[in-house]
């Protein structure tokens, strides 16, 4: 079974003709080459491929495609600004060692991305509570939570 | 993963003529959280999903005295409603400690409720608080008791055709609190054990008791035995004891990868004992 989905990725409006046991991810990734999120566990435990729907953090590995279809889809690389400048939470990752192995980066930023659009000025526990759901294998917690309250005070 | 069409409907009545067309193929789905995972782990292999997502008439909360909840609510949702976190913390409790962020913003209540995990966070604050579920089929709706619809993992008294509409929660009576906890290797992880209480106080008598216990037993546990015998009573420590033992009897939990039996019999004990203290004690701050 296919269909033609159209949605706003990224700011653009895009469509695409999906299978309907597609997921997000595989469309994003294969079709619309976009490899910021990653498929780390492909079954909603990891967060590697967190983008945003409709403003709200989700895995895009066990998001059916079909259902965008209408959406808004934002991911990683939808947060760069004008000139390819790196948006402040990006920037905030790679100046305080926010970044090791980079797997994690993608769907750490968006969950970052989805807290910071709603809280300008989260506590530290928040912010732990916003990305429990991304694993960081390297484990670099700590600077990430760092690279997180530094962005939220250059926002 | 094996492959699967997938359909949209646009309202109930669609979503009933295409699961008469698959006879039986074919599965519903809210959120997904669950279903889909276990399509790749090839555990479920249909034929077509039936997606309840773009169903208008399945969210949403309504407070009517008691409070009316849609099955296809997010538990993001839930955890938001203000009044949810004021007048029935138990539930908000389990609603913000349901997996995680990107799974609370697309998995359902009603979805929670159907997959019938023996460890589903949302049923015992449900049960304690006394939830009916409406399920509507082609042949109409009918109402039950939310302990009722449990009858085994993974298995529920909806017939495959029907659809969870909605759950009624009573209205709060007076002096009356409610709690959720929950061990996991952390919070977000599926439960190892969890417990929902709730008392009703009158000057120092426990009035009114419900108790739930969860992944400790084929079903969410209602420990009505358990509840008999602390309603009319004062709770003191000597009470909570003889409840922490009885709740290790009352269950029969298994062993898996997640903790051994022996444990969640102990720590359902705990659970329930701190549960029932933490309710009393809000009461009196």
């Amino acid at each position: 079974m296919r269909k033609v989905i159209s949605f706003t990725l990224n700011g653009y409006n895009v469509s695409a003709e999906v299978e309907s046991h597609k997921m997000l991810l595989e469309v994003l990734r294969e079709h619309f080459e976009l490899t910021g999120p990653k498929e780390g566990c492909g079954q909603g435990e990891c967060g590697a491929c967190t983008v945003l729907v409709d403003g709200y953090n989700v895995d895009s590995c066990i998001y059916p495609a079909f259902e965008v279809d209408g959406k808004s889809v934002v991911t990683v690389e939808g947060l760069l600004r004008e000139g390819n400048k790196l948006h402040p939470i990006q920037q905030s990752f790679v100046e305080n060692g926010g970044v090791q192995c980079g797997f994690c980066t993608p769907g750490m930023i968006m969950s970052a991305a989805a807290l910071l659009n709603e809280n300008k000025d989260p506590s530290e526990e928040e912010i732990k509570r916003a990305i429990s759901g991304n694993l960081c294998r390297c484990t670099g917690y700590v600077q990430i939570v760092e690279s997180i309250k530094k962005a939220a005070e250059m926002i | 993963m094996k492959r699967f069409d997938y359909y949209q409907p646009e309202s109930l009545k669609e979503a009933y003529q295409l699961m008469e067309k698959f006879k039986g193929e074919a599965l519903y789905v809210a959120g997904g959280t669950d279903v889909i995972v276990r399509i790749k782990q090839r555990a479920i292999e249909p034929e077509a999903l039936i997606s309840l997502r773009g169903l208008k008439e399945l969210r949403g909360i309504k407070d009517n005295g008691g409070l009316t909840l849609g099955a296809g609510t997010l538990f993001r949702d839930i955890e938001r409603y203000p009044l949810i976190a004021k007048e029935y913390p138990a539930l908000h409790q389990a609603a913000s400690m349901l997996a995680n962020l990107q799974i609370r913003n697309v998995a359902t209540v009603g979805g929670n409720l159907c997959n019938a995990a023996p460890s589903a966070d949302s049923a015992p604050p449900l049960i304690v608080l006394g939830a009916m579920v409406v399920l509507e089929g082609p042949g109409g709706k009918r109402k039950m008791s939310l302990e009722d619809f449990f009858t085994g993992p993974g298995q529920t008294a909806k017939e495959p055709q029907e659809i969870m509409r909605e759950i009624h929660i009573p209205e709060k009576d007076a002096n009356t609190a409610t709690v959720f906890l929950k061990i996991g290797r952390v919070s977000q992880d599926i439960a190892i054990a969890n417990a929902a209480a709730l008392v009703t106080m009158e000057n120092k008598v426990c009035k009114r008791c419900r108790l739930a216990v969860g992944a400790v037993a084929p079903v969410p546990l209602r420990l009505k035995g358990i509840e008999e015998k602390i309603e009319g009573e004062e709770i003191t420590d000597d009470l909570l004891q003889e409840v922490e033992k009885m709740v290790c009897d009352a269950v029969s939990p298994i062993t898996d990868v997640r903790a051994t039996k022996e444990y969640r019999r102990t720590v359902s004990g705990v659970l329930v004992k701190r549960a029932i203290a933490q309710a009393v004690a809000s009461l009196e701050g």
